[in-house]
């Protein structure tokens, strides 16, 4: 934020139809997300002058906007996958700061699912005839996108001697969640036997260690503290914000795979919002393999590295639990349309705004959205909060 | 042993779009040598190959001959297929390799000639090639003290 100058906030949030979308396609998706976003802040698609999106085509924010009916004076389409959307709401943020745009409108949308079924989710990396660039020293000894995500696993085990029944927790804390949330792809109760019995994809990951593939998306409503004063709904402060990268494709180009770039988008966006871990009362925490939450809370300093194994068991993760994370039930259970970033920005407006019902942490007023993409190649921190500061 | 015949994995695998930063790691990978990629400038080693040193963004680089042994940094069991071509040589172990002499730098490749349900985080390993053509050869790493590192 600007001392004394405009403040970013966010002031409309929506999720779209989910898990499911075979008449719907891609943009419809995106459509459908921005009209509720726009609707929940009491505003219409005339008031808007900033667009934002990300997906896998090359001028995608241009043909999402035309197909919007919008002409933005600001646009951005970075693309950090899973991490997207905390990098466009944080570039969102400094534009709508900077006097750049009023208003922002950022989508999401995906018919994975519909669209390519289910072979994409957890195989990439190693998919099809396709390896750009260095992506071709993991795909010709027949690595996965899976399989960098359960070596990064067995390193951690190696280490700190974490356990599967451990990872195992972080599934079981995010179905408790998806049980409340009517919308989720898988909803029936979990436990840690369940998981850590389920077929194994990559070794130690499971089949319930792994994320769900959906139709999906998002969207939210970046504007100021002012316009959004007499607007529909209470206004979320976007109190800080960083992302960094470590490596692109190959693995071998990471030097710890224990340790991701939470470390560092983390330390910049809590002393951007003048906030410690201590201070965050719900996390949103990309989930696409149970070891990308325990490596994220260990890595923005929610416990010690090492410590994630006892950090998540025994329902931390749960509601009243050490730190209640992903309370929509995450992409573990719920909705996982490949880049799944939108949704926990959402889901953090959600919990300050008092929304969630039965999965309401009481008196929510600092949370974290932390978006992974790649193979945990690409991260970014969003500290969000009921109050300014 | 998962083997394709006598490949561990099948014809039907991609194959490298070799240039001129990246040639030379195939070109020693034909000739059955394990090389690394490091700066001339300030000595560390980088892979896969590229034209900048990611340390101090020298462009003078050499390639270094390794040992052809090293340890499993870390590894999985793919039990997925998700490349058809590989439907049927699942499951197979892909790991991170530290080879010997490549100053913590590591290579993502294979181990073989050992049920995956033995493979361990620190195990001693030698490197195996396999011919894929006669152009293309990718190196594998079996388990050390096995054999006298003889090509499969």
């Amino acid at each position: 934020m600007t001392p004394g100058g405009r403040q970013a906030v966010i002031a409309g949030v929506a999720t779209s139809d989910y898990p499911s979308l075979p008449n719907m396609s891609e943009h419809a998706v995106h459509g459908q997300a921005a009209d509720r976003a726009l609707a929940d802040a009491g505003l219409t698609f005339a008031d808007v002058d900033g667009f934002a999106t990300a997906g896998f085509f090359p001028m995608y924010a241009v043909g999402v906007a035309e197909y919007l009916g919008l002409h933005p004076t600001y646009y951005d389409e970075t693309n950090a996958g899973g991490a997207s959307f905390e990098v466009l709401v944080e570039h969102a943020k400094y534009a709508v700061e900077a006097g750049a745009a009023e208003v922002v409108l950022v989508t999401y949308g995906s018919v994975q699912l519909s669209q390519m079924g289910r072979r994409l989710g957890t195989g990439g990396g190693g998919g099809g005839g396709f390896a750009p660039g260095p992506a071709i020293y993991d795909a010709l000894w027949g690595n996965t996108l899976v399989g960098n995500y359960a070596m990064a696993a067995r390193r951690h085990m190696h280490e700190y001697g974490t356990t599967p029944e451990q990872l195992a927790a972080i599934a079981v804390s995010m179905r408790e969640y998806a049980g409340h949330n009517p919308q989720a792809q898988y909803r029936d109760p979990l436990t840690v036997e369940d998981v850590v019995t389920s077929r194994l994809v990559a070794d130690p990951l499971h089949k319930l260690d792994c994320c769900v593939i959906s139709d999906g998306g998002g969207a939210c409503v970046v504007t100021t503290a002012e316009r959004a004063a007499d607007l529909a709904k209470p206004p979320v402060h976007i109190l800080g914000g960083a992302h960094t990268t470590t490596h692109h494709m190959n693995l071998s180009a990471d030097a710890d795979l224990t340790v991701t770039g939470a470390v560092e988008s983390g330390r910049l966006a809590f002393e951007r919002a003048r906030l410690t871990p201590a201070d965050v009362d719900v996390a949103q925490i990309y989930d696409s393999f149970t070891i990308t939450v325990l490596l994220t809370l260990e890595d923005l300093g929610f416990c010690k590295k090492g410590e994630g194994g006892d950090f998540v068991a025994d329902g931390g993760l749960s509601l009243g639990g050490r730190l209640p994370t992903n309370t929509d039930g995450g992409g573990l259970s719920a909705c996982h349309p490949g880049m799944r970033g939108m949704f926990l920005i959402v889901e953090a407006v959600r919990q300050l705004r008092g929304e969630c019902g039965p999965t309401q942490v009481p008196g929510a007023s600092i949370a974290v959205a932390h978006g992974t993409g790649g193979m945990l190649s690409a991260s970014a921190t969003l500290l969000l909060g009921k109050e300014a500061s | 042993m998962s083997a394709v015949g006598d490949r561990f994995f099948p014809d039907a695998m991609p194959s490298p779009a070799a240039n001129a930063e990246t040639a030379g790691w195939w070109e020693a990978c034909a000739e059955h040598r394990l090389v690394v990629q490091r700066c001339i400038a300030c000595g560390t080693t980088r892979h896969p190959p590229g034209p900048v040193c990611p340390s101090c963004r020298s462009l003078d680089w050499r390639w270094q001959e390794l040992p052809g042994t090293g340890t499993v940094y870390t590894f999985t069991v793919v039990r997925q297929a998700f490349l058809p071509a590989l439907a049927d040589t699942v499951p197979y172990v892909v790991a991170a390799v530290e080879p010997d002499g490549a100053g913590g730098q590591r290579m993502v490749s294979n181990i073989v000639d050992i049920d995956p349900e033995d493979v361990e985080v620190r195990m001693a390993v030698e490197v195996v090639w396999e011919d894929m053509s006669p152009e293309l050869a990718l190196p594998r790493f079996r388990p050390r003290a096995l054999g006298n590192g003889e090509g499969r």
